[in-house]
């Protein structure tokens, strides 16, 4: 007996279906098999901030007036009666403290905008060192930089809105970048501004780029990568089963649907509870913008922080010829640094291809280890970034620390260069020494416990072969599917130590009961 | 229950988009060594599903009271700036919409970790390059088409095609340009407030007298000009310390008055206001990324990436005792321009 929400679920579907033909794709994405995995969730948490974005900038919307026009703030923030100020601020202001709910909306929008990039880096980190950008999905893998680039476009734009001291020396340092591009510096910067600094028109510029142009091609570009996972099918981990030619995992509906609702839902909660309990830019403390004033420490969001630290590095070189002026020492890491970094991010899964001569299809993810260069050039690259991103913090360490700001800017200038280079060596040699830790797996077994002595009075410990579920996690190249083989008759007879199934990220847990103290006196 | 399963699946088999369930004793890739996740809810015994199913029910009721007192606190907390607890509002509603999300999530996720059918399943991948006869089908198709179009056979159409197609992009360029206003770029640029005669205003808008400052003293001037408090180019900085310790250079023995030197505020890297006057070591340190300059020495850098000194004003006593500029900055204020002239200024004086 169908119950009357069968019926009347069945009525719905059939009237849809009778028009769009949707039984078919209802069908095959419901039973779509996704393989589970931790690390596949970073990206979703770039996912969800994105859509918290979506929901609190457009409750902000609504009360934010993006205009440069100064006014007299009136609102119930007592210490800044009176004062004038551009309507953007006021506006922040009365969202803040006039609205309620406002200030938790724009600390939710604020803190979701910092997870948003942070999301968006670790999953990029994911993807790259295990490989998952290799042939087919090397297009996401680009539009995943795109995203990248414009999530940085995105909140500088928001973050330069309010118009308080802190984004308006922010968007005077953006005017000054734009002034020293080579010929056209001048002219783009005052077509950008409106004029000479300020120009008066960059909030009301801003503001439309900010809430309608950049988020929807952030929207389109996620909804595309989304649907080329979908399409694609996503890339697994090697485990008992799993091959280049299909996918092993749960099914979309219901488990894994509920269970991404539910991680939604559980990343929003975090947001609420940052936005709630964490204050972040607290715009009153900071006045309205005043080109003659600047606070001690100013620090740009995190993300922008390496771009900062670069152009702090710089030393100060600047060229005159004939009549014109070049300004390395801002142009470089500016503007050529962040080119060329994400630019080589870009054609990386291109270069990689074309140097490595690998043209195949992959689907089965690289461990790291079994990608010593690649892993080793990943954790230079990460190396660089991070040195850059203390320099963008260089005066902060050096009064926690009390150390010479002088002598920390010369020793990051020193460590940009060297540390990356220590850094893939150091990696490189971790990853040969852990694949060495698996060949010694799969060529002597797991210790046993097992405590022998010999006539001669030794005592050894016996090793038990690797039982085949874990050999298999480890046989990723052909020598060592023969080392295995080699050794499978050792298998024979042999006691099974372990025969659950098997877990872990970088190496199998678990292992051989052990029971040393028991074995020594039997 | 696994069973349906499997029959469910099987109603699906004949569609290219195949899944099998993977268990013992089935080896759909040939693999010995296929293990299965749990199914869960099989494993479950009706006592622990019952713990399980009133586990999940408490967070999604616990959910359901972040929202009321969500809305509890926006209707009844004391919400306006210096009433009493107000500073606990945003932080209570954070609390309870944090509740509302994460009771449901948590929920949502326990449901689907321990009541719900989660069988380990394999799904063949299709392959993504299409059929050799789909891809010569498809070049026939584009190529056919050129062809019909013509446009290999009207080689003036095709030109004038292309050349329409080039000029559309030009409407942007007016477009373009008209988002700045027409002004003399190098003028604009090179010249602020600051004009010969004029007094030295402080943030408050008084004229700074001689002796206004101790030694060691610094004040923030703007030109006595109108708007000139707002002037995003014409800040200044003036500085008292001790005649003697100031290495005024033979050019500028004019620009000094009884140890009184000013500066332009704009850092020559990227504009931010250069206003940390270290008093002992007489070092002007930018707050943006960390250019230092010595205002004992016509503001030349000591440290950091920007390039050149700070511009200075030559400073003067008018009959009154009032400060004064000799005229506009020595050079443009600011950071480099393609454009830049070190001495605009001079030619337009």
């Amino acid at each position: 007996m169908a119950s009357f929400g069968e019926k009347a679920a069945g009525g719905t579907g059939k009237w849809v279906d009778d028009r769009l033909g949707s039984a078919n794709f209802v069908r095959r994405s419901m039973n779509k098999v996704f393989p589970d995995h931790w690390s596949f969730m970073l990206g979703e948490v770039a996912l969800y901030s994105f859509i918290m974005l979506l929901l609190t900038g457009t409750y902000l919307t609504l009360f934010f007036e993006g205009s440069s026009k100064e006014v007299l703030y009136d609102g119930s923030y007592t210490p800044l009666k009176g004062i004038p100020m551009t309507a953007a601020y006021a506006s922040t202001l009365d969202i803040s403290f006039d609205v309620r709910g406002g200030l938790i909306m724009r600390q939710m929008h604020h803190w979701a905008a910092l997870l948003f990039m942070a999301a968006i880096v670790v999953h990029l980190a994911r993807v790259f060192f295990t490989g998952a950008f290799r042939k087919p999905r090397e297009l996401n893998w680009v539009m995943g930089v795109g995203l990248f680039v414009l999530g940085l476009v995105e909140g500088f734009a928001g973050y330069s809105l309010p118009d308080d001291l802190l984004s308006g020396t922010g968007l005077r340092i953006a005017y000054s970048i734009a002034l020293s591009i080579p010929v056209i510096g001048t002219w783009a910067a005052f077509l950008v501004f409106g004029g000479e600094y300020p120009g008066g028109q960059i909030i009301e510029r801003l503001y439309p780029i900010h809430i309608l142009l950049v988020p929807g091609i952030i929207l389109a570009l996620i909804s595309v990568h989304m649907g080329l996972v979908w399409y694609q099918k996503h890339t697994q981990f090697a485990s008992p089963g799993r091959t280049e030619n299909n996918v092993v995992g749960s099914r979309f509906f219901p488990a894994m649907m509920t269970k991404m609702a539910g991680f939604n839902m559980m990343v929003f909660g975090v947001i609420a509870l940052l936005g709630g309990l964490a204050q972040i830019n607290p715009i009153w403390l900071y006045g309205p913008y005043d080109p003659s004033q600047v606070s001690a420490g100013s620090q740009p969001d995190w993300y922008i922080g390496f771009l900062d630290g670069s152009t702090r590095l710089m030393p100060n070189w600047e060229l005159r010829f004939w009549d014109y002026t070049f300004s390395p020492n801002v142009l470089l890491p500016t503007q050529v640094l962040p080119g060329v970094l994400f630019g080589l991010l870009a054609i990386y899964p291109f270069l990689e291809a074309k140097l490595t001569g690998d043209k195949g299809y992959h689907n089965i993810l690289d461990r790291p280890r079994d990608k010593p260069v690649r892993t080793a050039l990943g954790a230079m690259a990460i190396t660089f970034y991070v040195v850059l991103l203390l320099a963008g913090g260089n005066d902060i360490i050096a009064s926690i620390f009390h150390l010479s700001i002088n002598e920390i800017t010369y020793a990051l200038r020193a460590g940009l260069f060297i540390l990356p280079i220590v850094a893939y060596f150091v990696t490189k040699r971790a990853c040969l020494s852990l694949q060495r830790f698996d060949d010694d797996l799969l060529h002597h077994g797991i210790e046993s416990g097992t405590i022998r002595r010999l006539p001669s009075g030794e005592f050894v410990e016996d090793t038990v072969p690797l039982p085949s579920q874990y050999a298999v996690l480890l046989e990723t190249t052909p020598e060592r599917k023969e080392l295995a083989a080699h050794n499978a008759h050792r298998l024979e007879g042999a006691q099974t130590a372990v025969a659950t199934k098997p877990r872990g990220f970088f190496r199998p847990k678990g292992g051989a009961p052990k029971d040393d103290q028991k074995q020594l006196e039997s | 229950m696994t069973d349906s399963i499997r029959d469910r699946l099987k109603a699906t088999g004949e569609d290219a988009e195949q899944t099998t369930p993977v268990s013992h004793g089935e080896h759909p890739v040939g693999d010995p060594t296929v293990s299965t996740h749990h199914s869960y809810h099989a494993e479950l015994d009706p006592a622990a599903a019952k713990s399980a199913e009133r586990a999940v029910a408490a967070l999604f009721l616990l959910s359901v009271v972040g929202v009321f007192g969500f809305i509890a606190t926006f209707i009844f907390w004391p919400f306006d700036f210096g009433e009493k607890n107000f500073e606990f509002y945003t932080p209570l509603l954070g609390i309870f919409m944090t509740l509302a999300l994460c009771g449901l999530g948590a929920g949502a996720i326990l449901w689907a970790k321990t009541l719900m059918v989660d069988e380990e399943t394999v799904q063949e991948r299709h392959h993504l390059a299409s059929a050799d006869e789909d891809k010569e089908g498809a070049v026939a198709i584009l190529k056919e088409g050129a062809a019909d179009s013509g446009l290999g056979n009207y080689p003036i159409l095709r030109r004038s095609f292309l050349l329409a197609n080039g000029a559309l992009g030009l409407l942007v360029v007016p477009l373009l340009f008209g988002m700045g206003r027409f002004q003399h770029k190098e003028k604009v640029m090179a010249t602020t407030g600051w004009r010969k005669g004029s007094r030295l205003l402080d943030e408050l808008g008084r004229p700074v007298k001689l002796g206004d400052l101790e030694v060691g003293g610094v004040k923030s001037v703007f030109p006595d000009v109108p708007g000139g408090r707002r002037m995003a180019d014409s800040a200044a900085l003036i500085i008292r310390m001790r005649p003697e310790v100031l290495k005024t250079r033979e050019s500028r023995k004019d620009w000094v008055v009884d140890g009184h030197v000013a500066y332009s505020v704009i850092c020559t890297h990227l504009g931010c206001p250069v206003k940390l006057y270290e008093q002992q070591t007489h070092h002007l340190f930018c707050p943006c990324h960390q250019s230092t300059f010595d205002a004992a020495d016509s503001a030349k850098v000591l440290f950091g990436p920007a390039a050149r000194n700070l511009p200075q004003l030559a400073l003067a006593v008018d009959d009154e005792g009032y400060f004064v500029a000799q005229g506009d900055f020595n050079e443009p204020v600011g950071p480099s321009y393609w454009e830049r002239k070190p001495h605009y200024a001079d030619k337009v004086k």
